[in-house]
């Protein structure tokens, strides 16, 4: 029961989605400039992680379930979830995949089996297991994927759940994206493994589990790791921490600033925090939506002038869906008192 | 008809019979292994009956993550301190998401947990946590005094579709009383008179209660008639059979186990006091604990908590206090 | 700088702990029976190795920290055992005037710096007085014991990475008696050793035979030694048996250690018989002495502790 093989339909379906999130998120991004005060409060990009969110995403089955953080926007793109609904959403509107009322940090889609989101570091890991457990009693052969980043490690709540996870054999994949940074703090800094040159993935040691580290910049890559680490879990062989290594592009979030401040995105705490630029301009340099076109071209999978074609389908997609959100009306104020309880 | 069960099995009574009724119904915490829980493994299997270690993040994420998925889960948590632990799986998350989805998903769990170990069980062990919770909403927190209550509000617990905070006080745990045979249900936001009464309400909550019925015995002897209220559900809260007695009696005392400021009284008073104010003919008297770490020793322990002394003064306080002018 | 395993009388000293330790307790179970101490009492007979070994190497500036189960650990850092006794029995000569009780005992005189009834929940507060230590240049050093169930609480791996990135002088000691509360610990992981659990930091661990009193004093001695120089952190994990239930009362059966495993019989057999026996009359004295002080001890004043909720400004 392993993973497909990756023929050119699937090649190409992979670049696809890597351009859907870099396309959505870029957009998330431009909207602060071009249409001020119409996102609030706090949104996180996954600019960078494409490669990785795809190659995990790519493995699943249609009744498959996922959880992930604040960082969740790519995460449904490649799952199919509507960008119209997505983006409505971040704008607060009626006509939001949740109504408005969850915003960017809370995206849901049950249908898809993105069963909701925590913005609370690493709370979603023990919601995951629970429904590996779910999963587990069901006797379907259902996997859970789990996303959460690397500060997330660092609490109580992971270890509690992947020791858990590991005893009772449950069907699910830890994929810890490794970006190098905790909010404005360097992994190195808090982390005593990756303060001692190791991998995250020893961690893994600490449940009796396998732990490994890939680079979470190749969608291949990716693909054939967490599809393996999928595929032990469907047969009941129990979980897999994934350290997928990787770079965010954008910084954290936007800044984080009373009412009056125009909202924006900063410049990557590499830059503007740790006087690192060369990091940045490194990190740029192996951005992986680029790095897979060139790969594919070069392998003959797609000529340039599909790959620019498929570019400007997705410009248009996203053209539509913020469109689509701008034009959505705000929900009725009765709607914040209507899904208190079931 | 009815057979008589002490507080803690008519709980497990009712656990039981839901899981026999619903195969979504899971039941799992520390402990859960022990040999007077091996019947639960027995009758429901290793699936749906497990014993977790001591991590009660996980175990109530773990919750809120099956039921998403479609279970039912009943924590066992012991102790309400130990959902401390996990303040942020309690409050922050498992009430929050089917607001934040937009209404798309529900979570319908039971956190179980004994309170109220007010038996030298010292500082940590002892709270009475409930109105931290009263006030979150999508949660609902549910304080039965009955044996029969314990099982009726455990049943409408699990079939409720969200996140409910189940506390049962320790001290009731082998209190015998009368219980209904087979599905028992008790509704939600529904209060219980236990004495009716002309010249005073008292509103009392968990082991209060039948100290407020033992306060009541004593002032009958000199002609004092007191109601007595048990809310049985904190949260969806029944003011209005409170407000009720009230316009009836114009007097009011409220009992809690808990600290004043955190107590389910000091809520109950803002609201008579905003929806009830022409009623009332003195000010409310609440009978709470003291602002106090629970001591350890015996006398101090018990000089903190309240007890039938303090509510019989509270009554006397009440109806000695001058009438409010109209 | 190796240490030294201990000396007659030093051992002598140790043997005189433990059985301080295993007649105080074995007293408080007949007291509790009685009723003269109520609440939730945890008893450490058989344990008394650990606690003797560990503690009678401190100084009273290192921190000791425990769980719920620490008359051992309390009597073995110098706690007297009249207070002690006191505070099981609610009065006001006890250690914290009768305001904690027996899972929040407190002798600050000696660094027991507390007692908790939240599994593990004073890891990460040990962890604080390690750091406390090196900001102030210090050699003291903070040890704080726990049970094999505390290793899978989040706060005990959330407190092992910091200990390990900031490199302090914490000295995690683990009895692991193999049950918390009533559960067998193949039931809470699959990782038997807790040492194995911090396998992937930097932490230099051994597990020891707890019942054998030199083997801890050996190994702890070496911690002990290398985290006075500026190392750290280091897990102690001890084999050993709880000889009663989890709690007086507790009336779960399951399989109990033989007397063979009894750390004082294992450690009395170097002594002579009479040495031995000696020792053993000493502690008893102590311990009637801690009853007679106790009962004699008045309960406290209520108006006392209604200053006792905030520090004063």
């Amino acid at each position: 029961m392993g993973v497909e093989e990756l023929d050119r339909d699937r090649l190409v379906w992979m670049y696809h989605q890597m351009l859907r999130i870099r396309e959505f998120e870029e957009r998330v991004k431009r909207t602060f400039e071009e249409h001020p005060g119409v996102i609030r409060g706090h949104t996180h990009l996954a600019d960078g992680a494409e490669a990785s969110i795809v190659g995990s995403i790519a493995t699943l089955r249609p009744d498959d379930q996922f959880f992930a953080t604040y960082r969740c926007h790519g995460y449904p793109l490649a799952r199919g979830t509507d960008p119209k609904a997505m983006m409505a959403e971040i704008y607060g509107r009626r006509d939001g995949l949740c109504k408005g009322i969850g915003g960017s940090m809370h995206l849901a889609d049950p249908s898809t089996g993105f069963l909701g989101t925590s913005g609370i570091v690493a709370a979603g890991i023990p919601h995951a297991t629970g429904a590996a457990w779910a999963a587990q009693i069901r006797k379907r052969g259902q996997v859970v994927l789990c996303f959460f980043g690397d500060g997330a490690s660092k609490q109580g709540a992971f270890s509690e759940s992947l020791n858990i996870a590991s005893l009772w054999k449950l069907p699910i994949v830890y994929v810890m994206e490794n970006n190098g940074y905790n909010v404005h703090t360097r992994t190195e800094q808090e982390d005593a493994n990756r303060a001692h040159g190791e991998d995250l993935s020893v961690k893994a040691k600490a449940f009796s589990m396998p732990g490994v580290t890939i680079d979470g910049r190749d969608p291949v890559a990716v693909y054939e790791t967490v599809g393996a680490a999928v595929a032990r879990a469907r047969a009941g062989e129990g979980p897999t921490l994934v350290e997928s290594q990787m770079y965010r592009l954008s910084a954290h979030g936007n800044i984080i600033a009373p009412p009056g401040v125009p909202l924006h995105f900063p410049e990557h705490e590499a830059v503007e925090k740790f006087g690192a630029p060369e990091e940045y301009a490194a990190a740029l340099k192996g951005d992986p939506v680029p790095a897979f076109r060139g790969r594919l071209v070069a392998d003959g999978v797609l000529s340039a002038e599909e790959a620019d074609t498929l570019a400007e389908r997705v410009r248009e997609e996203m053209q539509v869906a913020v469109s689509f959100g701008l034009d959505s009306p705000f929900p009725a104020v009765e709607t914040a008192l209507e899904y208190v309880y079931a | 008809m009815a057979h008589e069960l002490p507080f803690i099995a008519a709980i497990d009574e009712a656990i039981r019979l839901e899981m026999e009724r619903d195969d979504t119904v899971l039941y799992f915490g520390q402990n859960m292994a022990t040999t007077e829980n091996e019947p639960y493994v027995d009758a429901f299997g290793r699936d749906r009956v497990r014993v977790t270690p001591i991590s009660e993040t996980a175990e109530i994420g773990i919750a809120i993550g099956a039921a998403l998925s479609g279970f039912r889960p009943v924590v066992e948590l012991y102790m309400a301190e130990f959902m401390l632990v996990a303040m942020d799986q309690v409050i922050n998350e498992a009430p929050r998401f089917r607001a934040m989805s937009g209404g798309q998903v529900k979570v319908p769990l039971v956190l179980k947990a004994g309170f109220g170990f007010t038996a030298g069980w010292a500082g940590q062990h002892t709270g009475t946590l409930g109105a931290l919770f009263m006030g979150v909403p999508g949660l609902k927190v549910v304080m039965p005094s009955t044996a029969a209550d314990a099982k009726g509000l455990m049943a409408t617990a699990i079939r409720d579709d969200n996140p409910v905070v189940y506390l049962h006080h320790y001290l009731l745990t082998l209190e015998h009383g009368d219980v209904p045979d087979g599905e028992y249900l008790v509704p939600f936001g529904e209060a219980a008179i236990r004495r009716e009464g002309g010249d005073v309400t008292i509103v009392a909550t968990g082991w209060t209660v039948d100290r407020a019925l033992g306060a009541a015995a004593t002032l009958a002897a000199d002609g004092i008639q007191a109601e007595v209220i048990d809310p049985r559900t904190l949260a969806p809260l029944d003011t209005q059979t409170i407000l009720e007695s009230v316009d009836r009696t114009g007097r009011l005392v409220l009992v809690d186990q808990a600290t004043r400021h955190a107590s389910a009284s000091t809520v109950i008073a803002g609201e008579v006091a905003e929806h009830g104010f022409s009623s009332l003919k003195a000010p409310i008297v609440q009978v709470t604990a003291l602002d106090a770490t629970i001591p350890y020793s015996q006398p101090l322990e018990a000089w903190v908590l309240p007890d039938e002394d303090k509510i019989v003064a509270a009554v006397q306080q009440v109806l000695g206090s001058a009438p409010v002018t109209a | 700088m190796t240490a030294s395993p201990p000396g007659r009388e030093q051992g002598l000293r140790l043997l005189a702990t433990m059985w301080r330790i295993r007649l105080f307790e074995e007293q408080v179970g007949l007291l509790t029976r009685a009723g003269e101490v109520d609440g939730l009492v945890h008893l450490s007979v058989g344990q008394e190795g650990v606690a003797a070994a560990v503690c009678s190497q401190l100084r009273d500036d290192d921190a000791v920290y425990s769980g719920h189960r620490a008359h051992g650990h309390a009597i073995a850092k110098g706690a007297p055992l009249g207070r002690l006794l006191a505070e099981l029995m609610g009065r006001d000569g006890g250690l914290c005037r009768g305001l904690g009780g027996s899972m929040h005992v407190v002798d600050v005189e000696h660094g027991f710096m507390g007692a908790t009834g939240v599994v593990g929940g004073n890891i990460p507060i040990a962890l604080g007085s390690a750091l406390a230590a090196r900001l102030r240049g210090l050699d003291s050093v903070a040890v704080v014991f726990f049970g094999d169930g505390a290793a899978q609480a989040g706060h005990f791996h959330e407190t092992v990475n910091l200990a390990s990135l900031w490199a302090l002088p914490l000295i995690l000691v683990c009895e692991n008696n193999g049950f918390a509360e009533f559960t067998p610990r193949s039931a809470h992981t699959n990782v038997e050793r807790v040492s194995d659990a911090v396998a992937p930091y930097d932490v230099e661990r051994e597990t020891v035979d707890g019942n054998d009193v030199v083997a801890v004093w050996d190994t702890f001695g070496r911690f002990l030694a290398s985290a006075r120089g500026g190392g750290g952190p280091f897990l102690l994990e001890c084999l050993t048996r709880r000889l009663r239930g989890h709690y007086e009362g507790d009336a779960t059966k399951y399989e109990r250690a033989s007397a063979e495993n009894d750390p004082i019989e294992r450690f009395r057999s170097r002594f002579d018989a009479d040495e031995a026996e000696a020792v053993r009359a000493g502690a008893e004295a102590e311990v009637e002495q801690a009853v007679r002080f106790a009962r004699g001890s008045p309960y406290p004043d209520p108006g006392l502790f209604a200053a006792m909720v905030y520090a004063d400004a």
